[in-house]
């Protein structure tokens, strides 16, 4: 009875049709945070990736071997032919933000990140490994029904009509199944370390020249505080990753790891990586509450124009 | 629309092997059954680029300020000195943009990515060479300061440190 019921559960967790809108709204968050870390990488694209790159194929191929999906290991090693690459990459990027042919520019883009990363393994941090995970499972979801070039071009030929169908949602749950996840993981790294524990992980952190960005306020410094804050974050890490499926808790744990991510992109210098978790919070939000939310924004731009 | 039998045997198929592979990549579970799990899905994980470790500022915070840095000697005798881009030296939107390179020379300092210091040493001769004074040694050093609290809780900067990463001896055919 208890298998039944729990296969019962699994079928409603990721089968049950749902509104295919925050997986939609999830594809242009995405779709902007590889644009925007193509751009930041543009001025070295040659550098890291050329055919005088800092780490050469060879070298790369030598220290992390296996086969690996990588297209800039088979084109051709010249400057002409790895532009080449970026620009479709960046291009396929756009197209996948505005939903053109949704599924094989995800398939794209999922190909050319991973390529990037492969290509140099040395230079990626959590958002760009969160990226190209949450892009593997992008593939398989329904990414461009809402939002979409595709959805425009199904209406004007009568293929769809003005309502969303309700799709499985087994790939978006596998996405918020790797935002907990990551969340939980961390956790239980943090834990094995003395000083998450005694909360002296701060003092290290804020410390860290090369991490510093805005200037930290000094009572946030002090001993006591740094405690504070230090478990803090094990205490949110493990709510995110653990209550977040507590319809009850979502949204308050939401916030809560809004501020968090927000309070880490003032103090410390790690382009895009807090940008590439939040963007996955949409998933965590009601479809329902989504088009409240948009209703909300288009009465309030009325009132103003009246 | 009900789904095909087979697509959704597959699907569940496919739910199950990803979230019980990735779950034992990524917790730091100390176990022969997730050391075989990981042993057989590692190829498949390295190929698709699923590979993962969520492992930020754990299990211990880095403890010191690092930096790397190059003396290089030319052929005539004379030498330079080449800094990765320390952060904490340049702008807010240099910092943007060149944050990989904080990344990438912590990285080098680690010892089992030893293997790299020999394309960045050959990298750095090419940037520091000219054709009148090609670069003949790249000396790579790593710097460091600990970050070590008083008894008050403040913080005062420790004396730098160093160790010599890699001597290389540039050959003509790395600067090409």
């Amino acid at each position: 009875m208890k298998v039944r019921s729990l296969w019962d559960w699994w079928n409603r967790f990721f089968f049950k049709p749902e509104s295919p809108i925050p997986i939609s709204l999830f594809r242009v968050l995405y779709g902007t945070m590889v644009i925007a870390t193509l751009v930041l990488l543009r001025p070295d694209w040659m550098a890291w990736y050329g055919p005088h790159a800092w780490v050469s194929l060879s070298t790369m191929h030598q220290l992390e071997g296996g086969t690996r999906l990588n297209l800039l290991a088979v084109i051709p090693q010249t400057d002409a032919w790895i532009e080449t690459f970026f620009w479709i990459f960046l291009g396929s990027a756009v197209l996948l933000t505005v939903g053109f042919l949704t599924r094989f520019n995800s398939v794209l883009v999922y190909l050319c990140l991973a390529s990037i990363q492969q290509r140099n393994l040395y230079i990626t941090h959590g958002g760009d490994t969160f990226l190209r995970v949450a892009g593997f499972f992008l593939i398989f979801a329904p990414a461009g029904a809402a939002f979409s070039v595709d959805r425009l071009i199904r209406i004007w030929r009568g293929k769809e009509g003005v309502d969303i169908a309700p799709r499985p949602p087994w790939a978006q749950r596998m996405i918020q199944l790797e935002l907990s996840l990551m969340y939980f993981a961390t956790f239980c790294w943090k834990v094995k370390g003395a000083p998450w524990l005694q909360g002296t992980a701060m003092f290290y952190i804020y410390h860290l020249d090369e991490f510093r960005r805005f200037p930290v306020p000094s009572w946030l410094l002090g001993p006591m505080m740094l405690k504070l804050e230090s478990w803090a974050v094990l205490v949110l890490e493990l709510s995110l990753g653990v209550l977040i499926w507590v319809k009850a808790f979502r949204y308050k744990l939401l916030v809560l790891g809004l501020l968090l991510h927000l309070c880490l992109e003032y103090s410390l210098n790690i382009p895009m990586f807090q940008w590439d978790i939040l963007s996955a919070y949409v998933l965590f939000i009601d479809a329902a509450d989504l088009r409240r939310a948009w209703g909300w924004i288009r009465n309030r731009r009325a009132l103003s124009e009246t | 629309m009900e789904m095909q039998k087979t697509k959704y045997v597959a699907i569940n198929v496919f739910l199950i092997f990803h979230i019980v592979a990735i779950a034992c990549w990524s917790f730091p579970i100390d176990s022969p059954l997730v050391t075989l799990l990981n042993d057989q899905t590692r190829a498949y994980f390295r190929w698709s680029g699923l590979f993962q470790g969520w492992n930020m500022f754990s299990p211990l915070p880095k403890s010191a300020n690092t930096y790397v840095e190059a003396t290089i000697v030319h052929q005539d005798g004379t030498k330079t000195t080449w800094t990765f881009p320390r952060m904490e030296q340049l702008t807010l939107t240099q910092r943007v943009f060149k944050e990989r390179y904080r990344k990438f020379a912590e990285d080098l300092a680690r010892e089992e990515n030893d293997g790299l210091l020999p394309d960045v040493a050959r990298h750095i001769a090419r940037l520091n060479s000219t054709p009148s004074n090609p670069a003949k040694t790249v000396i790579l050093i790593q710097k460091w300061s600990f970050i070590v609290a008083r008894p008050d809780g403040s913080y005062v900067p420790e004396p730098w440190d160093q160790h010599v990463l890699l001597g290389y001896g540039v050959k003509p055919e790395d600067l090409k």
